[in-house]
């Protein structure tokens, strides 16, 4: 790319990380270096050159008390002179409006609340910049009310074990978990909820569109430990066999450029392609292929080219006219199912 | 001296200050910066408390009056990050949104996010703020080495010239067309839908609002010229979240069309939301049928047929039928 990133340590980079700093180790007196080089996004050179730096900023006639006093001892710091420094600035219009479209995507009850303190929170100059710019982020809707991530999401916030009914690609069986539910992350284009695994005894990436059912217990936890949640976070899934799909060339244009982790296996000259996708179950495979309306099939290994078939021949059963008098088609769910022939169009177009 | 001191030495000597400082004693207290002409030394100044208060510190003039001089201030209740009085449960909605999207590791504006998510420690106290915190400071730790990735970096690239209102040039390759063209597009927003980023902005190539998949653009090249002023103003009524909630059965291909679609329960909150806001929804014995108007019928078909068997095209008859006939050719493939 031809536009240069930001350089880390340019002026306004530094002034906001310091501006953190002072008031952080006002707050923890004596914080190790390292600890609070760590805390503040830096390297312990670049908090130590920090330092130095602060040592020349004071205030004005810059008589020996009006300088910022921090210190090293011990490879500890401490702050002998703070200079009212003692709380970091207001958000910057960007800071609340990146926080605001996080909030948005996920939803809540407490979200215009939550929304109203944010804008509260920016210099009263620049509320107007800030309702612009919030406008020009949008980070997904949030989950439908009752949905696996609206439960999972309040089981987060008040830190309450869920049950879980997970289909597991590796050992390509639907289970039951109980999980203390970290947090959610977005990886590979898929939702995710770390937590930590009663049975396994440990704590575990799942992807959320393989939850079946989530059921949100009485049992409380106390806050994960920092190092479980680093580790969770640095997850690899475990992965079942691939899956492989054709899809034609219309259906391959499409597919290549979704985030879903696909590998092209094979090319043909009219454009059709194989591709290969890792760690997705059958019925996401299925979904998938059928999301292009004949465009892409499923191909191996058997079980889910079985599964494909079947997921085929039961949506085909909607659409022939059982012959009079012949049983309903059985399908999944049949006996709740109320068939209905489609009414004229004339009567549906406006 | 450099900026970054002179600020901060700025904004220690108003925030101390018992009373405003006037333009004469500031020039005294920095006579090298704000020396020279006058005209010059204001101009200065003036970009420094834009500078501060792109920081998040608001410097202000005040009138004087009979107990107070006039002069410039930091008030400290401006200056300080006020706590956020929110109950517990709406903190944590906070914490868990801002660390998610962190741990995405492509969200537009995410070095501010990170920032933000530091402050908040000391605004709000409330379950997952410890997780957030570190969080933030792996994000700020990561930077912008190589590794990254494309997007991430275009993200941030892209907040900034929205912010900014600066012009972008782009060469973009087209979804099913491999050639790739050339353009300049004014960037009004960026958002996200299936799990991938788009923007969207004026193009001057087409004339039009258009969208674009970062996964496609090749390369990208803010106008560096005259960076503090705006090359474009978004229209008013343009809204982002206007076509990012657009479904794909709402792109504009065909007259309006009503359709109706059954869903067989029990009808899962992930169904029901898939047709999107607008769908209207009837909740009858056994399920659900879902109506809703489409411009482009073949989008919504796909769509259903995504949901198995669970859903089924009742209307218009035309996708009905397509819909049984691309099943029986898919059903004869597979056997």
């Amino acid at each position: 790319m031809s536009a240069e990133p930001p350089r880390k340590d340019d002026a306004r980079e530094r002034l906001r990380r310091v501006l953190f700093l002072v008031p952080y180790a006002v707050r923890h007196p004596g914080l190790a270096v390292r600890e609070l080089a760590e805390r503040c996004g830096a390297t312990e050179a670049q908090l130590l050159e920090d330092l130095d730096f602060l040592l020349t900023v004071g205030c004005p006639p810059f008589a020996p008390d009006d300088f910022l006093d921090l210190y090293v001892e011990r490879d500890r710091v401490y702050v002998a002179l703070h200079q009212s420094f003692t709380r970091p600035p207001r958000f910057t219009e960007s800071e609340a409006a990146a926080l605001a479209a996080a909030v948005k995507a996920l939803g809540g009850e407490g979200r215009d609340r939550v929304l109203e303190a944010l804008r509260q929170a920016v210099p009263r100059e620049r509320r107007k910049a800030y309702d612009e710019l919030a406008r020009r982020i949008y980070a997904g809707s949030p989950p439908a009310r009752g949905s696996v991530m609206d439960r999972l999401s309040r089981a987060i916030a008040g830190r309450r074990a869920v049950r879980l009914r997970h289909f597991s690609a590796a050992r390509a069986e639907e289970r039951e978990r109980v999980v203390r539910p970290y947090t959610l992350a977005r990886r590979f284009g898929h939702w995710y909820l770390f937590g930590h695994d009663q049975d396994r005894d440990r704590e575990l990436p799942f992807r959320l569109d393989r939850i079946r059912d989530c059921a949100v217990l009485d049992e409380t936890f106390e806050p994960p430990p920092p190092a479980a949640l680093a580790r969770a976070r640095l997850f690899s899934e475990p992965h079942g066999h691939a899956i492989r799909l054709r899809l034609s060339r219309v259906a391959a244009a499409w597919a290549l450029a979704r985030p879903a982790r696909l590998r092209v296996v094979e090319r043909g000259a009219d454009g059709a392609v194989v591709v290969e996708v890792e760690g997705a179950d059958a019925e996401w495979v299925t979904r998938f292929a059928l999301s292009f309306g004949g465009e892409a099939e499923v191909l191996s290994p058997p079980e889910a080219r079985r599964h494909f078939e079947e997921a085929v021949q039961r949506a085909l059963t909607r659409y022939q006219p059982a012959p009079a008098g012949a049983p309903a088609p059985r399908g999944r769910g049949a006996g709740t199912r109320r068939r209905r022939r489609a009414r004229p169009a004339s009567r549906l177009t406006a | 001296m450099q900026k970054a001191q002179r600020l901060l030495d700025l904004a220690a000597l108003l925030l101390r200050a018992a009373e405003p400082v006037s333009w004469r004693e500031i020039q005294e207290q920095f006579p090298e910066d704000y020396g020279g002409s006058e005209e010059a030394a204001i101009r200065k100044f003036e970009r420094d408390k834009a500078e501060l208060l792109e920081l998040g510190i608001p410097v202000r003039w005040l009138q004087g009056d009979e107990d107070l001089p006039a002069g410039y201030l930091i008030d400290k209740d401006d200056f300080y990050l006020p706590d956020l009085k929110l109950p517990p449960e709406d903190l944590a909605l906070l914490y868990l949104s801002g660390s998610a999207a962190l741990a995405g590791g492509d969200f537009p504006y995410a070095r501010d996010l990170a920032h933000a998510l530091e402050k908040l420690s000391f605004a709000a106290r409330g379950p997952g703020a410890s997780e957030a915190a570190g969080q933030a400071a792996r994000t700020l730790s990561a930077g912008d080495g190589p590794g990254r990735g494309e997007v991430p970096s275009m993200l941030e690239e892209l907040s900034r010239a929205i912010a900014a209102q600066k012009r972008v040039h782009l060469v973009y390759a087209g979804a099913e067309r491999s050639e790739t063209t050339e353009r300049d597009v004014d960037p009004y927003g960026l958002y996200q839908a299936g799990g991938a980023w788009f923007l969207c902005g004026h193009c001057h190539l087409r004339g039009a609002v258009r969208t674009f998949h970062l996964a496609r653009i090749r390369s990208l090249e803010v106008n560096r010229a005259q960076p503090r002023s705006r090359d474009f103003q978004v229209p008013p009524d343009f809204s982002v979240a206007d076509l990012a909630t657009r479904e794909a059965w709402e792109y504009a291909v065909h007259p309006p069309e009503r359709a109706r679609v059954r869903l067989d329960g029990p009808v899962s909150a992930e169904d029901r939301a898939s047709f999107g806001p607008r769908a209207e929804l009837r909740e009858e014995p056994g399920g659900a049928t879902v109506e809703l108007t489409v411009t482009n019928g073949e989008a919504l078909l796909r769509h259903v047929l995504a949901l198995g068997d669970r859903a089924e095209l009742l209307a218009p008859v035309r996708l009905r039928r397509r819909a049984g006939t691309i099943l029986s050719e898919l059903a004869r493939r597979v056997r």
